[in-house]
């Protein structure tokens, strides 16, 4: 099943979430369509509040959420969302002595699929989904970390669902592990709405068709990559020395620094990627580099 | 049936009619007819290979993955065994089985500490055993359900499957093994009759004012909370029953139902709030 193109997955609007003192989301307004959107920002900057918010994990303190044409602020709403959300929660948890065919037979229980034949089916369909056919009687201690996030996604695929939510879901991963799990997000994102949160600017360009930044609980830019790109031209240029007034300045491998901000007038200017677009929506003590290559 | 060549097998000839095979491959055969074709299918090549051609590879393909579905389907475990031998259907039997507390450890843990709250209670005081009991299943209940204690927590508040019923048979589960367990222990307890099993009401009580606790302030707390207050009851009573403290007398039993009465109507209440937690972790 797909979402209809004219029909947002998610809708939201003025979501804000405080946790005692602190705001976690302040007026969080967004809309969600099929691909893959990525959610990007800092530490801190509500991510992942905002992602359970959307997969009815947590409910916030005010606004208003649509979710595939729910509202999962009512208990039939809720359920009508669950049933066709797939979930990747940034430290996904096992049980300790669980196979990988267990874990997504216990998750694939927990998404109402009772009979054993045809959730054993789901199952291997799944598993296969992710490459992992061949480990799936292997105990998932004794899978390595990439493995073991291709098992959270395969407990997250079952049941086919039409919006999927992954939270940083290539941290931890060596490149080829990355790389594999990038080829299956793309694919999920051909017939669904994935939305992932990451903080690699990469991971964005590569997967991504809509980004949204988040940073300090507000949403700074929503729009293609490419937008996000081009909201820094101008504003990037390279020199030989560092420049202490620019708002990111990093040594590049080629031994030229690389300055994000308001350029000289003599500057000479780069053409901007969406890290320099997303270093001008951001903290920039959180992000000031050194000598990176 | 009809056919009048001969099998490879020697013998008079006869094959299916193809109205037949197709019904048969429809599964609408029904004995005795469809015994005689597939005695028949078992050993006559060409039927077998008109039945290939006319149904397709679809339903041979299916059968292999319903094969392969079944030979890779994990062994039940000894926990899920016993639960589907009880009468618990294979799907609970697997939530159940990954309930912490059920593990070997834990009730090892719960069987030592009846065995020495059993041998000071004759040391003591059986009002040692009446009070330590209905904790067990207080721990367990904490131990068994929430986001620092159940690894997929999270996953399991955003499955369609109601988190309050999740939590329900996970209780439901606890107080069976605990209470069994419990019960094996009373036995060591003959001399003091049936007041020796006075702790099941107080745990049944506990465990349910924990879990009334639990929306407010997370499953640890509402245990460390309600076990805290147990044990400050105990004391605070204590002579104030027979040689005893009070909650074990009648009138203190009575106290304890209409609180575990309300504490169960509180929970009823606030089922939902199980449904969204206010916290992840």
């Amino acid at each position: 099943m797909t979402i209809a193109a004219t029909m947002p997955a998610v809708r939201a609007s003025e979501l804000t979430l405080r946790y005692g003192r602190t705001l976690a989301l302040d007026g969080v307004a967004f809309t969600l369509r099929d691909g893959v959107t990525g959610l990007l920002g800092p530490n801190g900057a509500g991510k992942t509040t905002l992602l359970r918010i959307v997969a009815t994990a947590l409910a916030p303190d005010s606004g208003q959420l649509t979710v595939l044409g729910a509202d999962p602020r009512t208990g039939p709403g809720r359920l009508a969302v669950r049933r066709r959300l797939g979930y990747l929660p940034q430290d996904p948890g096992f049980h300790p002595g669980f196979t990988a065919f267990e874990f997504v037979d216990y998750v694939a229980i927990l998404k109402e699929l009772t009979d054993r034949r045809a959730r054993h089916q789901e199952v291997r369909r799944v598993l296969t989904a992710v490459g992992l056919e061949r480990e799936a009687g292997k105990r998932i201690r004794a899978l390595s970390g990439g493995m073991r996030q291709r098992v959270a996604l395969a407990a997250a695929l079952v049941g086919d669902p039409d919006l999927l939510i992954l939270d940083e879901p290539t941290v931890g991963l060596d490149p080829e592990q990355r790389m594999r799990f990038r080829e299956v997000i793309a694919e999920l994102g051909e017939r669904r709405t994935v939305l992932l949160s990451t903080h690699q600017t990469e991971e964005v360009m590569a997967l991504c068709q809509r980004v949204i930044v988040l940073d300090r609980g507000t949403v700074r830019f929503e729009g293609q990559p490419a937008e996000l790109a081009d909201l820094a031209a101008g504003r990037v240029w390279t020199s030989g020395a560092r420049e202490p007034g620019a708002l990111a300045s990093w040594r590049t491998g080629s031994g030229l620094y690389r300055h994000v901000g308001d350029p000289p007038p003599d500057a000479d200017l780069a053409t901007p990627t969406v890290e320099d677009g997303y270093l001008l929506f951001v903290d920039p003590g959180a992000t000031q580099g050194g000598e990176g290559a | 049936m009809t056919g009048e060549e001969e099998t490879p097998m020697g013998g008079l000839g006869w094959h299916i009619p193809d109205g037949e095979l197709r019904r048969y491959a429809d599964r609408a055969l029904a004995p005795p007819l469809l015994w005689s074709t597939e005695a028949h299918l078992a050993a006559c090549a060409r039927c077998r290979h008109r039945l290939t051609v006319a149904v397709g590879p679809e339903p041979v393909d299916g059968g292999w993955d319903r094969l392969a579905a079944e030979m890779d389907a994990p062994a039940p475990r000894p926990i899920e065994r016993l639960l589907t031998r009880a009468g618990v259907p294979e799907h609970t039997a697997r939530l159940l089985a990954a309930t912490p507390v059920l593990r070997l450890s834990w009730l090892a843990a719960v069987v030592i500490t009846l065995a020495l709250t059993a041998f000071l209670a004759h040391l003591a005081h059986p009002a040692v055993f009446l009070a330590a009991a209905p904790l067990l299943p207080v721990a367990g209940v904490a131990l068994s359900f929430g986001p620092r204690v159940d690894p997929t927590y999270e996953i399991s508040v955003v499955a369609p499957m109601h988190t309050f019923r999740l939590l329900l048979l996970r209780c439901a589960a606890v107080l069976s093994a605990t209470t069994g367990l419990s019960a094996a222990a009373s036995l060591a307890l003959p001399e003091f009759g049936l007041a020796a099993v006075g702790w099941f009401l107080p745990a049944l009580v506990l465990t349910t004012l924990s879990l009334a606790l639990t929306p407010r302030f997370g499953p640890v707390l509402a245990a460390v909370a309600v076990g805290a207050g147990w044990v400050a009851l105990v004391a605070s009573t204590w002579g104030a029953g027979e040689a005893g403290p009070a909650v074990f007398v009648p009138a203190g039993q009575l106290a304890l139902a209409l609180t575990g009465g309300l504490a169960a109507l509180t929970v009823a209440r606030l089922r939902r709030a199980f449904e969204t937690p206010r916290r992840i972790r």
